[in-house]
């Protein structure tokens, strides 16, 4: 039996109403537990600040597209670089790092659970070979279905159940967790050399529009009862004027689940732009703040965009190469067969440079002005906006009024005339924080029946106990030690096992896949629908029967079954 | 201060050693530094025979001398900011890595990567050069910044990749795509080169003798008179990435 108490915490679990209490945890088996026996591994956190492990509702760090941004920057692979010590093995690189030394910054800031952005399903092997080689984070992937040829000609037939049945047959063969939707329908109509605007525009050939696309796929998610909802990068990321194709797509959304959000829209920072060109390009995130405050059944993440270099990186093909035309760098690109595509480019984001200001803003407004935290997760939509690394800046410059005046001051001087930023008060507390770093994600993401994102009884003991005493410092002023204290977690607990203390790694420790797998009817069964099977066996480069990933891909993994209503 | 290092005999003489810690700032403050042999970390005396003569105020009165089979020492000088570097035989890879200030002087062969990424100071080769002389490093878009690079003999490939400011003479050849990427500075070279210069936005590069493989990419612009008083033809491009370099070659030959 494996024991550990960790005595003096200052514990902060928004999901069970702790908001700080000193109090003791006891662990037995990698859960949270009543009491341990008295030969219990004891820890002292004297009185620091003690959360529930950090969950990353949206990072790109497993998979191809990521892979190829490694591939195709090696000056990114100059920067972070260690040597092969202890238990670690070598890393380097900074925006798009090798696989173990994502794990291990991410142990080192306190953060056990990661889901992957965006997983094309035609390539899961190779998001699940390095979600093995992420050792001490729990793994998700998103599953992508913005340009599925099958899903597509169901939404064209009218017949949504055809479509669950096969967003619910996929997700179940490449092991993924949920549905994502990359500037739906967009890849595919760029594919054809067309282009949706917005909504409402027909993709060429399966003549459905992203509406269609996102409403069909909203009450397939509902249908097989996912954990977590739809999971949506709009259309037009990164478009001056795109905040309102961004808002008439969130009034699509209706509120079908009592338990969490129906639809995440994720890096909504990316899509809340005005302006009608890079001259007049203003921030429009009031709006869309303001209308996120009156949808409960829809939660955002911020997608903060940090200065400095990194790699950004998407599903959406057609965004990276209106981006290349821009920045005149390197620029790779993906199509995906009947699934989706993609497409990757460097990017240096300067304080000298206006819009890039206007971004950095922009982030940081909508999480002040989305009143409720649950609503708001704090991301970059690692690397796209900075590396994930950068996060305890973004806690800072939230907790702090001065430290945001004091940043602001060195951003291009017409930013004050483009934003809303220098006019916000709001400093958010410590609850708060701990809600859009963990227990919001795990609330957003279904997770927290399965025991993440909280320290209640039962759950499961991932634990960060971070070297801030609550009570002696005031975030408002001493930013700097917040920064320092969220950068470099005191201990970091992985299922009652301390994985990483002050910044060094103790353990290689062995990550679960967590998967979902919607059960459905057999005689709604799509591998068994002749059309489907000829369809597939027709367009793709791989047999039906090759497609699944293996059981060997998986090592440790929880299944996360549901009865699919279809 | 003259600090001469003779190589002593070594059991494997193929065996490289990174030698980062050669630098004439470093090496005033004492000899205690150490350089890694293969995968085995080694003081410098253990690998040289150390002499030191006379005493220095700053780097700029340094000088350090590499006696014996040098050819695998590689990175001396790497970040140097003042004083002379003077290599009696062949040196290894990336000698001058971002080097500042100061001079290296090689008088045999040099390997690859001389004075990748410089930003200031002299380079002098007096036998060949290796691939990639001058250039940026695998990724990077910029090369070499500033300063003087200069060999006496051939140098290989990629000369000059990516460069954005400086000097680099080249007295001999240059194998293939010198001065690719190029977005400032000069390249010279008096003797033959093959496709020079693709993808060249920005800086002058000129080429005495002839280049063969000569890139379509590039707009003759009509004829002038170089610098040594003969006619030369003016070209400017890379018309393919928009670039208005300069591109002056005495002969040149398309690709069948």
């Amino acid at each position: 039996m494996n024991e550990l108490l960790i005595k003096n915490a200052f514990v902060i679990d928004p999901i069970n109403n702790i908001t700080g209490e000193q109090m003791d945890l006891a662990v037995r088996d990698g859960r949270i537990v009543e009491d341990v026996g008295a030969n219990a591994e004891v820890i002292d956190a004297g009185g620091c600040l003690t959360l529930p492990g950090g969950i990353d509702s949206h990072t790109h760090v497993c998979g191809t597209k990521v892979n190829f941004g490694r591939y195709m920057s090696p000056e990114d692979m100059r920067a972070g670089r260690e040597a092969r010590r202890g238990v670690k093995h070598a890393t380097s690189g900074y925006s798009v790092p090798t696989t173990y030394a994502n794990s291990y910054r991410y142990a080192i800031m306190g953060y056990t659970t990661l889901l992957e952005g965006a997983m094309a399903p035609l390539e899961a092997r190779h998001t699940h070979e390095e979600f093995s080689a992420t050792p001490l984070q729990d793994m998700m992937a998103n599953t992508l279905f913005d340009g599925n040829w099958g899903v597509m000609e169901a939404i064209r037939d009218g017949d949504t159940e055809r479509a669950a049945a096969i967003v619910g047959w996929t997700i179940s063969a490449v092991k993924g967790f949920g549905i994502k939707i990359t500037n739906p329908g967009g890849t595919e109509a760029w594919g054809w050399g067309k282009d949706v605007t917005c909504i409402r525009d027909p993709v060429p050939y399966f003549e459905v529009t992203p509406a269609e696309i996102i409403e069909t796929l909203i009450r397939s998610c509902e249908m097989l009862r996912l954990p977590h909802s739809v999971h949506l990068h709009c259309n037009n990321l990164g478009k001056p004027g795109n905040y309102g194709c961004t808002m008439e797509t969130f009034n699509l959304v209706p509120d079908l689940n009592d338990k969490r959000q129906t639809l995440y829209a994720t890096h909504v920072q990316f899509h809340s732009y005005g302006g009608s060109g890079w001259k007049d390009f203003c921030s429009k995130a009031e709006p869309v703040a303001g209308l996120v405050n009156n949808r409960p059944q829809i939660v955002i993440d911020m997608g903060q965009v940090m200065f400095g270099k990194t790699t950004t990186m998407t599903a959406d093909g057609p965004m990276e190469f209106n981006l290349y035309r821009l920045h005149h760098n390197k620029w790779s690109n993906h199509d995906v067969e009947l699934e989706t595509g993609s497409g990757i480019i460097p990017v240096l984001y300067r304080r000298k440079n206006l819009v890039n200001s206007i971004m950095w803003a922009i982030g940081l407004e909508l999480a002040l002005l989305v009143e409720n935290p649950w609503q708001c997760m704090l991301t970059t939509d690692n690397p796209n906006g900075a590396p994930f690394v950068k996060y305890p800046e973004i806690i800072a410059l939230l907790m702090s009024k001065k430290y945001r005046d004091a940043e602001f001051a060195t951003v291009h001087p017409e930013t004050g005339s483009r934003t809303v930023l220098p006019s916000l008060e709001r400093e958010l507390d410590w609850n708060e924080i701990a809600v859009m770093t963990r227990a919001g994600q795990a609330k957003a993401l279904g997770i927290t029946d399965i025991g993440k994102g909280h320290l209640g009884l039962g759950a499961e003991a991932d634990i960060a106990v971070y070297p801030l005493k609550v009570g002696e410092i005031d975030p408002a002023k001493e930013y700097e030690q917040v920064i320092e204290g969220f950068s470099k977690a005191k201990w970091t607990i992985k299922r009652g096992r301390p994985m990483a203390r002050d910044g060094e790694i103790l353990v290689h420790g062995e990550n679960t896949t967590i998967w979902a797998d919607p059960v459905i009817r057999p005689d709604r069964d799509i591998a068994q629908d002749p059309d489907f099977c000829e369809m597939f066996n027709h367009w793709y480069s791989v047999r039906m029967s090759n497609y699944p990933v293996q059981d060997e891909y998986l090592q440790r993994n929880l299944r996360m079954q549901s009865e699919a209503d279809l | 201060m003259r600090i001469i290092l003779t190589m002593r005999p070594r059991k494997n003489p193929k065996i490289p050693i990174e030698a980062e810690m050669i630098v004439p700032s470093l090496l005033m403050k004492g000899d205690d530094v150490t350089v890694w042999e293969g995968n085995r970390e080694r003081r410098l005396d253990e690998v040289f025979e150390v002499a030191i003569e006379g005493e220095a105020s700053s780097p700029a009165d340094v000088e350090v001398v590499l006696r014996g089979d040098t050819a695998r020492v590689k990175r001396i000088g790497e970040y140097m900011d003042g004083g002379q570097i003077t290599v009696e035989g062949d040196i290894g890879m990336h000698c001058g890595n971002f080097m500042e200030a100061g001079t290296i002087e090689v008088m045999g062969n040099a390997g690859g990567w001389l004075g990748r990424e410089m930003r200031g100071g002299t380079i002098i080769c007096r036998g060949n050069a290796g691939h990639y002389c001058a250039s940026g490093y695998r990724g990077e878009k910029k090369g070499m910044t500033g300063g003087r690079i200069e060999v006496f003999g051939n140098a290989g490939d990629f000369v000059a990749e990516y460069l954005t400011g400086g000097e680099v003479f080249v007295h001999g050849n240059c194998g293939d795509m010198p001065g690719v990427e190029m977005h400032g500075g000069t390249l010279t070279i008096s003797g033959d080169c093959s496709r020079p210069c693709g993808n060249m936005t920005s800086g002058t590069c000129t080429v005495f003798g002839c280049a063969y493989g000569m890139m379509p990419t590039f707009a003759l612009q009509g004829e002038e008179i170089a610098s040594d008083g003969e006619k030369i033809h003016s070209f400017t491009g890379d018309v393919a990435n928009r670039g208005k370099g300069n591109l002056f070659v005495r002969r040149y030959q398309y690709l069948e």
